[in-house]
């Protein structure tokens, strides 16, 4: 008696755990709280500046929602706690209930004992002419026309077959819930051992950290524990932390094109792109490409992908313009000015200076006339210089290049001066990740994908026909069972009843 | 002719569609119900030649892309759906009557255009916006959200046929005096600035009370009945009252659109004169305290035409189970991909990709709530409605009222 009570106690309590945990009906309660919660983080903008929070909420109300965790809801423990919560729910109802689904997608296929015909859904009794050999035929041909695999047994003046398909549709339930939890997994090696951070990077500089949003918790832990020291440098004036990358990163061209209404730029970028370069810490160039939105460069399992661009204040950029004979074939000779300042093209013995530039201007294709626009943020729209040509100190005509020109600039001599670019004025806004984790996240949402489509569209049918001999006829049985979308499986089941009985 | 005025053709169409299929259950003739089927086929017809040379008009434009991304073409494309999957379930069930509950909901869509003045230009892309996965995410999502939409409507003609019992008036005086307290309550605290606690505090209050339903509801059918006249009362008397406010808007010559969104409801509920706001309120409760007065014998009228609750039960399960799929793969999952290709974060609780979430849940709901014992019909009808609503707001509320990356699915 003491002693299955002593056991009793662990065991009452573990199975009252894995019961808890093991019902549907947790899984509701859960969802349902998980849906409710998430609707307050929507409602409080989350992670706003305390100024922010201050013009919409008083002050006490501000101090009831930070204790509470409202202002960066999905983050707090207690949150944290409901999702961990949800999936082991999630992983002991599967474990309850897969061994089972196992067992009747894997169970060998029987023929019917009349019990058992009394029992399906769906039965249906025939008599077909031309004996027992020609139905068990044309049986075996309805069965394979609807892809049916079969198993087929003989008794005395009977015969058995047994049939089945979509038996794998069993198992789109349980794919769809270890989805979930290979998505829970990678979220959670995510923030682990990865980052999130950020980096603006002016045209033509390198950096070999970038500015973390939020440090990886396994380093964070370690060091608090003081095992092992974190890479993260922290500012002590208590600016943003950085994060080195093992590695330098370096823009070496920044663009922005705009959508164009009529030939004139709308100031509506289309595409923005930067060439960054990779170089290792011996400074050796490993890498490069040119990034865009949705289109990120990779490096050491850290990726940089193009997410905003702003102009440096009061930067001064260098003008970058092309020299080129008419009619002539070539590429022409690059040369770089700075605003305000002159340099001698020996090809075309001229000085060419450039006396100003503008961020948006725009020819009038008719006159020919440069007008000169506002441009929001001093983005460059459509940049243009303004050019002095000196033959020796004399001057010999101004004229104006831009980047998109709705006319013709004015060029009265045998060559050809063109706008290239204004370069180094300008920062690329890279955001900056390494998710080590993100690739069982990924294949969580390949499986999340897959497997409700199993388990809704598929179903596990079964068939059972049985051949009588009845007066040199043989009277057929068929019965049938799904466990899903009764009336497309009954529309089936009919089908194959006429194939049989014709 | 060009895509808008088909557009506008096929709106027509859906009204007229509409009156028939109500016509046709308060009537009950066969060739009412024809002529709301032609109608339905008619609208459908015009809408796809309409979507299509929109698509093409954007082409010699230069711009070049599926008529999807703004939330002009979404409505356009949302009310498409909810059409065509109607038309498959008319088809297949052979039950007309489910017309007169879906076409309002693409006649709204539709009119919603006009009344809240969404921009129908073709414009071009944001460069976030220039992905192959924006063509499948948008046509996943809104064919799942269009199927929801009828999923509602069956569920909607479900919980009529529930509403057997109404119980003594006693409950429509309390009711009716819960809801004036509220109201009360409401001003009272917005005007001493403490809105956000006021409508957070009815959240919860709501969220209550659907929980008390969905758990106890079968049980309690006064209660269900109740619940049903406040959702039509409100639902109603929202429409009314927003198209009284356009009327006002339009006397007074002012453009629809952002003015119209920003005054919303001030020539009704927050007009500076008391007494319009007074009878704004005692009109809503007399709307209230008719359907409820008279909601039986629509019922009665309904019980005639439509058929049995199993098969209502079944059709919202299998709308459902086919949504469901499409939305998890085309709405989050593809979602997300889309958004770490872009942003490096797949998932950043942004408000719109929270709601979808939500929705996501509460369909989650939804399916397993079925293998909780005692759970098929009532309460598991309740689920699908407030999953509908759980769409709508994903998809318009967040734009219209919260803020977050996918702004650019506002008005304009």
């Amino acid at each position: 008696m003491e002693k299955q009570e002593q056991q009793g106690m662990v065991e009452v309590v573990a199975d009252k755990i894995w019961k808890f945990f093991s019902s549907v009906k947790l899984a509701v309660v859960l969802l349902i709280i998980l849906a409710v919660v998430s609707v307050i983080g929507t409602v409080i903008q989350q992670n706003q500046a305390p100024e922010e929070y201050l013009k919409e909420y008083s002050l006490t109300t501000i101090q009831l929602f930070e204790n509470l965790g409202f202002f960066d809801l999905y983050h707090t423990w207690w949150f944290v706690l409901l999702l961990l919560l949800f999936t082991a729910n999630l992983t002991i109802c599967t474990l309850e209930r897969f061994p089972y689904a196992w067992k009747a997608m894997r169970a060998p296929l029987k023929p019917l004992e009349d019990d058992g015909f009394k029992a399906v859904p769906f039965k249906k009794e025939i008599v077909v002419k031309g004996g027992m050999e020609a139905a068990e035929t044309t049986a075996l041909k309805a069965l394979h026309g609807k892809r049916y695999s079969h198993q087929l047994t003989k008794e005395q003046g009977m015969t058995h077959l047994a049939a089945q398909k979509g038996a794998y549709s069993r198992m789109g339930v349980y794919v769809t819930h270890l989805s979930i939890i290979l998505i829970f997994v990678g979220a959670l090696i995510g923030a682990f051992f990865g980052f999130k951070g950020f980096l603006n990077l002016p045209e033509g500089e390198a950096s070999s950290v970038v500015y973390l949003r939020n440090e990886p918790l396994w380093d964070q832990i370690m060091d608090g524990f003081g095992i092992s020291k974190s890479p993260v440098i922290h500012d002590p004036r208590g600016g943003v932390p950085a994060m080195p990358l093992g590695f330098y990163v370096r823009t070496d061209d920044f663009e922005v094109d705009y959508y164009a209404n009529a030939g004139r730029p709308t100031g509506m970028p289309s595409e923005f792109w930067s060439l960054l370069s990779v170089y290792d810490l011996r400074q050796q160039k490993v890498l490069e490409k040119r990034i865009r939105v949705n289109d990120p460069l990779t490096r050491n399992g850290i990726t940089f992908y193009q997410s905003s661009y702003g102009t440096i204040p009061n930067a001064v950029g260098k003008i970058v313009l092309n020299v080129n004979q008419k009619n002539s074939p070539g590429p022409g000779e690059t040369i770089v000015v700075m605003p305000g300042s002159s340099v001698y093209v020996k090809s075309i013995d001229r000085t060419i200076k450039a006396v100003g530039m503008a961020p948006f201007g725009m020819r009038d294709p008719a006159t020919g006339q440069v007008q000169y626009y506002q441009a929001r943020n001093e983005e460059l729209i459509n940049p243009t210089v303004e050019l002095e040509v000196y033959r020796g100190k004399s001057l010999a005509y101004r004229t104006q290049v831009m980047k998109v020109d709705s006319g013709e600039p004015s060029m009265p001599e045998n060559y050809r001066i063109s706008y290239i670019d204004y370069w180094g004025a300008r920062y690329t806004g890279l955001q900056v990740t390494k998710d080590p984790g993100v690739w069982i996240v990924y294949a969580g949402f390949i499986l999340l994908c897959v497997g409700p489509l199993v388990a809704f569209f598929g179903s596990h049918r079964k068939l059972w026909v049985r051949i009588q001999e009845r007066k040199g006829q043989a009277a057929v049985l068929v019965g049938g069972s799904s466990n899903r979308n009764r009336i497309a499986f009954e529309r089936e089941f009919n089908s194959i009843v006429e194939t049989i009985a014709k | 002719m060009d895509s808008a005025q088909l557009f506008t053709f096929a709106t027509i169409a859906y009204l007229a569609a509409m009156v028939l299929y109500i016509s046709y259950l308060v009537f009950r003739k066969e060739g009412v119900g024809k002529a709301a089927s032609f109608t339905t086929y008619a609208g459908l017809a015009l809408q796809t030649v309409a979507l299509a040379m929109r698509w093409i008009e954007s082409y010699q434009m230069g711009i070049g892309r599926a008529p999807l991304s703004n939330l002009y073409e979404s409505l356009v494309f949302f009310t498409w759906c909810t059409v065509l999957i109607y038309v498959i379930v008319e088809w297949k069930y052979k039950i007309r009557a489910f017309g007169a509950f879906v076409m309002p909901v693409a006649f709204l869509a539709l009119a919603f255009i006009n009344v809240a003045g969404i921009s129908t230009d073709i414009s071009p892309l944001v460069p976030a916006l220039k992905s192959n996965w924006l063509f499948y995410h948008v046509l996943l999502s809104f064919i799942s959200y269009a199927t929801f939409g009828v999923a509602f409507a069956v569920s909607l003609i479900y919980l009529l046929q529930d509403t057997d019992e109404r119980g003594s008036s006693v409950n429509l005086f309390a009711a009716l005096g819960i809801f004036a307290l509220l109201v009360v309550l409401g001003y009272v605290l917005t005007a001493s600035g403490m809105k956000v606690p006021f409508w957070i505090g009815l959240g919860v209050l709501a969220v209550a009370w659907f929980t008390y339903l969905v758990m106890k509801g079968a049980l309690n059918k006064p209660l269900v009945y109740l619940f049903i006249t406040l959702c039509s009362t409100l639902a109603l008397g929202l429409l009314v009252f927003m198209g009284i406010d356009y009327l006002v808007f339009s006397m007074q010559g002012q453009p629809a659109g952002e003015g119209f969104r920003k005054h919303m409801f001030e020539s009704t509920f927050i007009s500076r004169s008391i007494p319009v706001v007074a009878v704004s309120w005692a009109a809503l409760f007399s709307l209230f305290a008719l359907i409820w007065s008279q909601g039986l014998r629509i019922k009665a009228l309904l019980k005639q035409f439509m058929p049995a609750q199993d098969i209502l039960d079944d059709l919202t399960y299998r709308l459902i189970a086919f949504g469901w799929p499409l939305f998890t793969a085309g709405g989050l999952v593809m979602g997300a991909i889309w958004a770490n290709s872009a942003w490096g974060t797949y998932w950043g609780w942004d408000p719109k990709e929270t709601w979808s979430l939500i929705t996501w849940f509460i369909y989650s709901i939804y399916l397993h709530g079925r293998y909780v014992r005692g759970w098929r019909g009532t309460q598991t009808t309740i689920i699908s409605l407030i999953g509908f609503l759980s769409v709508i707001f994903t998809y318009l509320g967040v734009n219209l009222v919260l803020s977050g990356l996918h702004s650019y699915g506002g008005m304009n």
